[in-house]
């Protein structure tokens, strides 16, 4: 933006150029004043502990993006810690404990969906809204809509993948699954 | 690392102001009190004269900068001119910034403080202020309130913790990996579950309760024979996932329990993490509680869900008019952090994630905190009415912790509405978080000082019973699009991450931890993280639990 030459403003415009420029003036100051005061009084916030977390984390994306480290293996054809590995759907074998049939594992959740009745259509009545699990902690003050606390609606969610019922093994073994 | 034990660090007066006090003592500023005007948005300023302008004595400018008023003989200098008023009158050092009230030093040529001349404004911004929020404000200043309560609580989940080491110490440790790693099964799109119960199982103060066995699942059954208690499964979890036995567990019978208890969340597909989260806790709680807090006191409910994971959070509402500020203090069992999202251009396509540049240093979990307790101006359209003023008003509405819970657990808003397109989309974007964490900064008592300009108020400085220091122990990530994804939790067990993604549990470097996109994350007090640490050692725990058979094998 560049400053209207002095030479070509009328009266008026240099007075009300030269307010805006006290006004801006006195808001630096106004923020440079309590920096100075909070920087004297050692309010600040340990700023070298801070710099060292982003230095790191600026350093750890910067290694996790280098494709050249092997990192985060995210198919489920490790071998965990203890020496074992695990089929994509978990295969051991269990009771419903509502129906008393024997289950395994990895589709113990949609069985149960429809062994304990719920599902789809009970899920339509049913709203999806969180306001069942405030009850008691209905968070902050009830006022603004732009409130950074405001009550969670449905949509504050993230959720997690749809479950497919043929599993699909690729060649190179990842598994496609929830 | 020590925590400071004064919050104002007192600072060493210059010679001038040293000198000034020695002679001058404190009539200058008793004299200078009653010209103080506080103004509703925290400032205070210095207005001597009602009908003419302070002018520089000097060059009769107007506004030149800052205008000082000297201690001394009340003359005014611009900031031009502050030097030549020292230095033509001897000793006529000191001078205030009468817009600011901020002590000056003319020869030092800078702003300089001093305790006494702090108590001076204060005391007259507290009696300029609206009477009802004048007693709130001094409570808050003087940390009035009564510790007591929360005190105990720490010292009794201390006791069940060191129950619990005496009882581990019958074993014989073993040099392999930490009690209470292994995975769960996936049941089906139960990975949110999954996610949370890791954190859950390694939340120190909240695994201490469950396997010293607390929660009696004998007692409970008893009162309750049919009933589902979410409890009761939470402690039979604990107890397989600390066993040592190490094949992955299936928490069926918890998922069981959990959909009878929250009917409208059961459908095997799609859930929120978060929300099993509140929803879990609420569960402990209505069985818990029931029994404990005969009398419905609700800040201060003591079943194990509260008394680990409970915090009160206060919100201040101010009339920008008047000043007058109305405080309601609320509990909560998290904290849910939008993303600063106002530094970036969206570029929305449909369903598809916002890149920022990556260079910003704007998206950290400080910055998040900040934006929390960030005075926000509530629009127009939403003025409320005040008291003082007996109609309605512009607002100012601030956010601050009024106590931290032992357990912090923080919940990132990774979705974004557009009210234009009526779409929501997931921001993927990366969020630093730290490892440590100092929660100082947006406790009551420091954004209520902020507000009123960060003076010293020279009250004693009282070190908080509960410690602002926090140390993270466990983070639940979400990768993916807003409706299909996957959780993972990386645990942070003696200094080493473990990546917990459903049934495989691994080893990974600190680094794919702080590269990852977090959704929760958990932080517990610093004291206790590092007790939790020594407790860790692996001994396992052998199916009988007779101390004296000695471990042959254990993972």
């Amino acid at each position: 933006m560049s400053v209207p030459n002095e030479d070509n403003m009328s009266p008026h415009m240099q007075l009300s150029s030269h307010f805006f420029g006290d006004l801006l003036d006195s808001i630096i100051v106004d923020v440079a004043s309590e920096c100075h005061r909070v920087a004297r009084l050692g309010l600040d916030r340990n700023l070298e502990e801070e710099e060292e977390e982003l230095r790191l984390s600026a350093q750890a994306r910067v290694t996790v993006a280098d494709p050249s480290n092997s990192g985060d293996t995210t198919g489920k054809y490790v071998v965990d810690i203890f020496g074992q590995t695990h089929p994509c759907v978990a295969n051991e074998v269990f009771d419903c404990m509502n129906c008393g049939r024997p289950i395994v594992a990895g589709r113990f959740a949609p069985h149960l969906e429809k062994c304990m009745g719920k599902g789809r259509k009970a899920r339509a009545k049913a709203t999806r809204s969180s306001t069942a699990t405030q009850n008691r902690y209905s968070r902050g003050s009830p006022v603004s809509a732009n409130s950074p606390h405001s009550n969670s609606t449905s949509t504050n969610r993230l959720l997690n993948g749809t479950y497919s019922h043929t599993v699909e093994e690729y060649s190179n073994g990842t598994c496609e699954g929830p | 690392m020590e925590t400071r034990s004064s919050v104002f660090a007192n600072p060493k007066p210059c010679k001038h102001l040293a000198d000034y006090k020695l002679r001058h003592g404190l009539s200058g500023y008793k004299f200078l009190q009653k010209w103080l005007k506080t103004f509703p948005n925290g400032k205070t300023s210095i207005k001597m004269c009602e009908t003419k302008m302070p002018k520089c004595s000097f060059c009769s400018g107007i506004r030149q900068g800052r205008l000082f008023l000297c201690l001394i003989c009340s003359s005014m200098s611009c900031s031009d001119h502050t030097l030549l008023h020292s230095q033509s009158e001897n000793g006529h050092d000191i001078a205030v910034d009468i817009e600011r009230s901020e002590l000056y030093c003319c020869s030092c040529s800078d702003q300089v403080y001093d305790l006494d001349f702090d108590k001076v404004v204060v005391a007259k911004n507290i009696v300029d202020m609206p009477s009802k929020t004048r007693d709130s404000v001094v409570d808050d200043l003087m940390r009035r309130s009564s510790k007591r309560r929360r005190l105990n609580s720490v010292v009794d989940l201390d006791l069940i913790r060191s129950k619990f080491f005496v009882w581990m110490r019958g074993r014989r440790a073993k040099s392999c990996y930490p009690l209470g790693l292994r995975g769960l099964n996936n049941l089906g799109s139960t990975c949110f579950m999954n996610s949370i119960l890791q954190a859950l199982l390694h939340a120190p103060p909240f695994r201490n309760y469950f396997l010293s066995e607390r929660h009696d699942r004998e007692t409970c059954r008893k009162r309750s024979s049919d009933q589902s208690c979410l409890a009761c499964d939470i402690g039979v979890i604990f107890s397989a996932v600390y066993s040592g036995d190490r094949t992955p567990y299936s928490p069926a019978q918890f998922l069981y329990s959990w959909w009878q208890h929250s009917a409208n969340l059961a459908s095997y597909e799609q859930q929120d993490a978060h929300e099993f989260f509140i929803s879990v806790l609420d569960g402990i709680h209505e069985r818990e509680g029931k029994e404990i807090n005969p009398n419905k006191d609700n800040g201060d409910c003591q079943c194990i869900a509260h008394r680990v994971f409970s915090g009160m959070l206060r919100s201040d509402l101010t009339c920008t008019t008047c000043g007058f500020t109305s405080t309601t203090y609320d509990p909560c069992v998290d904290i849910s952090l939008n993303m600063d999202t106002s530094s970036f251009s969206s570029v929305d396509v449909a369903n598809k994630s916002v890149r920022p540049n990556e260079d910003t240093g704007r998206s950290t979990l400080l910055a998040c905190l900040d934006l929390f307790t960030r005075p926000e101006r509530l629009g127009s359209d939403q003025k409320l009415y005040c008291q003082n003023c007996q109609e309605k008003r512009d607002s100012l509405k601030q956010m601050s912790i009024k106590r931290l819970p032992l357990v912090l657990s923080l919940h990132i808003k990774r979705f974004e509405h557009s009210s234009l397109r009526r779409t929501s989309r997931k921001i993927d974007w990366h969020l630093q978080f730290p490892f440590s964490l100092d929660m100082t900064p947006y406790l009551s008592p420091s954004i209520v000082r902020n507000r009123f300009g960060n003076r010293i108020f020279g009250f004693e400085s009282d070190e908080a019973d509960i410690s602002a220091e926090f140390e993270i122990f466990a983070v639940v990530t979400h990768s993916g699009m807003l409706d299909s994804g996957h959780y993972v939790t990386y645990l942070r067990l003696q200094n080493q991450w473990y990546k917990c993604d459903d049934a495989w549990i691994t080893e990974v470097d600190e680094r794919i931890v702080r590269a990852s996109q977090c959704y929760m994350i958990f932080y517990v007090q610093r004291m206790l993280y590092y007790k939790a640490n020594e407790d860790l050692s692996c001994t396992p725990m052998p199916s009988r639990r007779d101390p004296f058979v000695p471990i042959a094998g254990c993972c």
